[in-house]
């Protein structure tokens, strides 16, 4: 059986890497607890990152340093930096509401804002943020509908309430209300964990469309689901960044130990 | 691990008196009903007693004319009832919307020693006796302005209503789980605009029912108004002089000696409770109903 | 707490330790035999039957691993090379069968020299224990010494065969290139064993 097996995404290793996302540095802690020890790590664009771990490893505060989300725990402290497309988002003179809208952000639960429609929804990022004009509100909403594959299902029931959709349904009417703000980067923390099984198979695939056209990072507990879905994995262990790669050789070959251990189900 | 003979030997520990629980079940149910009849009880026999009492003296000319002489059973409770009504609108213009912020800066921004101050002296404040407040208010007001008046009236009322509104929409507020703010931030949207457009919508029914409980609470309030208002037999002339309320008039009418005018005072004291229910009808109408009107379930979200 | 997958493991370890024993039985059987001119074609067609047996118990065995567990990393380079490892296995039975096909049809081969087929198949004995063993306790440096060995097998084997052409017995000539043939073939598979086991340990493919 002297098969040849050829790798199917062999990515030039050097020069003109495009790297959308870079965190250096990251120190982020609590509560006084540090629960991310120095960090640092390079997200390509146009390609799903994983970000796996135990559980309290670090990971979803990590994750939140990324779109300024973490200066709002209580007692947060924060160093390092943050480059999107080499400007660093944590300079004094950037408000980090602009620096949220170019990054998106989707959470665990499914949480649409229950008084408003499935159109005010998508359109809440840019309603609230001053955005008037109603027919580019309107395409915009169809877009971000059609790429989340809602299009479909609710075009007729727009104005029916956010809520009245099932849970798949809501969290990709979360993402489509994420993607509506236009940004570069889209973050999703454990996006499909609160989901039955053909709802999440329906957002990895729909990860698999986004991946075209945004940098995702996605951080997920579910091991195979990182195989599916992303390029590169991290994985993270007690606030560390243990080992960083293509998510092939992480999962046939990881080179540390405790990688190892992890991803063979003998902790955590 | 447990096995199958273990489980039916610890089995045989356990008191299976179902039949007991099952009547103590009943008794508990019972007693817990005795007390919810016993509560409603005083709240019945006051409805009734007011409305039998009341209706007889209710007519066109009881709720739209000025008193008449002392005694003579003539005349109506007019001034009273749009006293009432002018200082409730008055005192909750003032009231809700201080209120209402006091509310949101403590359960959005009072996480600190600071909140903590202001959520104390809040607490206190609503228990302060209604008539301390209004001899402050006499003092503040009337003594300074020189005579009684709706802005005396207005202030006592509004600083009664102040803490229970704050109250009541700092709890509403901080039932809204804490997702959807976090989903507001990461779209980029502003603070008060979270605050107002997502968060403060979704905790209006609480809100409502704050301010609803304040006003039926100065509604009845009388003490404060003796110091403020003085009451008087004319109709409003103006929000510098006197006005009558109705916990006043009612208080008047029936100290006074005469059948006649305690008749007009049980007339009163329904009129003051039909005014409060409707307030409260109303407005739950106006702002609570249901648009659509289709019933859609929760799915994912706590509420 | 054992996971899910470990005693699934443990069984194919047995499964794949038997199959060692029988190919290092079966091997020594034929070149034993051939060489003692001895007729054991059934005695190792019956081994080789039982690895194919197993080879099939180890092919239901790690598919429906992949299927359940979805292994990675090195529960998932094991079980792969272990599929690639089971079928080198029943090459070596298929051609030790080979072997005492030979004996068996040609008959007596008393009259032959059997320096060449004598050298050769001491080395194979060799090779075979080493690519056992080197599955056994993952020993990469015993991998090394397969391959190298294997190169030696070559350069002997491209040396005397073209030799027989000039042979003046027919019957000899012909079985000595048949059985040096299935020797050859064996020494490669055993070396196949060796890349599966450095993929084992190093996570590296060797691509021909």
């Amino acid at each position: 059986m002297e098969t040849l097996i050829e790798s199917p995404n062999k990515i030039s290793t050097t020069e003109d890497v495009k790297y959308k996302l870079v965190a250096e540095d990251i120190v982020a802690s609590y509560d006084n607890v540090v629960a991310v020890k120095n960090v640092t790590m390079k997200f390509r664009d146009k390609a799903v990152t994983a970000l796996i771990g135990p559980s309290g490893c670090g990971k979803t505060t990590f994750l939140r340093c990324l779109n300024r989300m973490h200066e709002l725990t209580k007692n947060a402290k924060i160093t390092g930096r943050v480059l999107l497309d080499g400007e660093d988002l944590y300079t004094n003179n950037q408000d980090p509401i602009i620096n949220r809208r170019k990054i998106g952000m989707v959470f665990q639960k499914p949480n649409p804002f229950p008084t408003m429609s499935i159109y005010d929804n998508v359109a809440a990022g840019l309603k609230l943020n001053g955005l008037k004009n109603k027919s580019v509100i309107d395409e915009i909403v169809e877009g971000c509908l059609k790429m989340v594959y809602l299009w479909d299902e609710v075009k007729n029931d727009l104005k029916k309430p956010g809520m009245s959709i099932s849970g798949g349904q809501q969290q990709r009417l979360c993402i489509a209300r994420a993607l509506a703000i236009q940004p570069e980067v889209l973050l999703m923390d454990e996006p499909a964990s609160a989901l039955d099984p053909i709802a999440t198979q329906k957002i990895e695939e729909m990860i698999n469309e986004l991946k075209k056209e945004y940098t995702i990072i996605i951080v997920t507990h579910n091991m195979q689901q990182a195989t599916r879905v992303s390029d590169y994995t991290g994985f993270m262990y007690l606030g560390d960044l243990m080992e960083f790669g293509e998510t092939k050789q992480i999962f046939e070959n990881p080179r540390n130990e405790i990688t190892a251990r992890y991803v063979q189900g003998q902790f955590g | 691990m447990i096995t199958v003979e273990q489980r039916a030997e610890f089995r045989k520990h356990f008191r299976y008196n179902v039949g007991r629980r099952l009547v103590i079940d009943k008794i508990v149910k019972g007693v817990v009903f005795g007390c919810v009849i016993i509560a409603i009880i005083p709240l019945g026999s006051i409805l009734v007693e007011v409305f039998t009492n009341g209706s007889a003296a209710l007519s066109i000319e009881f709720l739209t004319q000025i008193p008449g002489a002392v005694g003579s059973g003539e005349g109506g409770i007019g001034p009273a009832i749009q006293g009432t009504i002018v200082l409730i609108g008055m005192s909750s213009l003032i009231g809700v919307p201080v209120g209402v912020m006091g509310g949101i800066f403590l359960s959005e921004y009072g996480n600190n020693r600071f909140g903590k101050a202001v959520r104390f002296f809040n607490d206190v404040l609503a228990e302060f006796p209604t008539i301390v407040i209004g001899i402050f208010a006499f003092v503040m007001i009337v003594l300074v302005l020189g005579n009684f008046s709706v802005w005396a009236g207005t202030f006592a009322l509004s600083i009664i209503m102040l803490p229970i509104i704050t109250r009541t929409t700092e709890e509403s507020l901080k039932l809204i789980p804490i997702t959807y703010r976090e989903a507001g931030f990461a779209l980029g949207i502003k603070r008060w605009a979270i605050i107002l457009k997502i968060i403060l919508a979704q905790a209006k029914s609480g809100l409502v029912t704050g301010i609803l409980l304040a006003v039926a609470r100065i509604a009845g309030e009388t003490a404060p108004l003796i110091f403020t208002i003085l009451g008087s037999s004319q109709f409003m002339s103006g929000f510098d002089g006197p006005i009558d309320a109705l916990p006043l008039r009612i208080w008047r009418l029936s100290s006074l000696p005469y059948d006649s005018a305690v008749a007009q005072g049980w007339g009163a004291a329904l009129v003051l409770i039909l005014i409060v229910l409707s307030i409260n009808v109303g407005v739950r109408y106006a702002f609570l109903r249901k648009r659509g009107g289709t019933r859609f379930k929760m799915v994912g979200g706590s509420l | 707490m054992t996971r899910l997958i470990d005693p699934h493991l443990t069984h194919l370890s047995e499964l794949m330790q038997q199959m060692c024993d029988l190919s290092i039985k079966g091997i020594n059987s034929a070149i034993d035999s051939y060489l003692g001119g001895q007729n054991a074609r059934n005695e190792v067609h019956e081994i080789s039957n039982q690895i194919l047996n197993l080879y099939d118990q180890v092919g239901d065995l790690t598919f429906d691993m992949i299927l359940r567990y979805q292994p990675v990393a090195s529960d998932f380079r094991l079980i792969r090379s272990s599929i690639e490892i089971s079928y080198g296995f029943t090459r070596f039975g298929r051609y030790a069968y080979d072997i005492t096909v030979v004996r068996d049809m040609f008959g007596d081969l008393s009259e032959c020299k059997n320096e060449v087929i004598y050298t050769l198949s001491g080395e194979i004995k060799h090779m075979i224990n080493l690519a056992v063993q080197s599955f056994a306790t993952l020993d990469l440096d015993k991998v090394r010494q397969l391959l190298s060995d294997e190169d030696l097998v070559d350069k002997y084997y491209n040396k005397h065969l073209p030799t027989l052409i000039n042979s003046t017995n027919t019957k000899c000539a012909l079985a000595d290139a048949l059985v040096l043939r299935y020797l050859e073939r064996i020494a490669d598979h055993a070396s196949f064993i060796g890349e599966s086991v450095n993929y084992i340990v190093t996570g590296k493919r060797k691509h021909h």
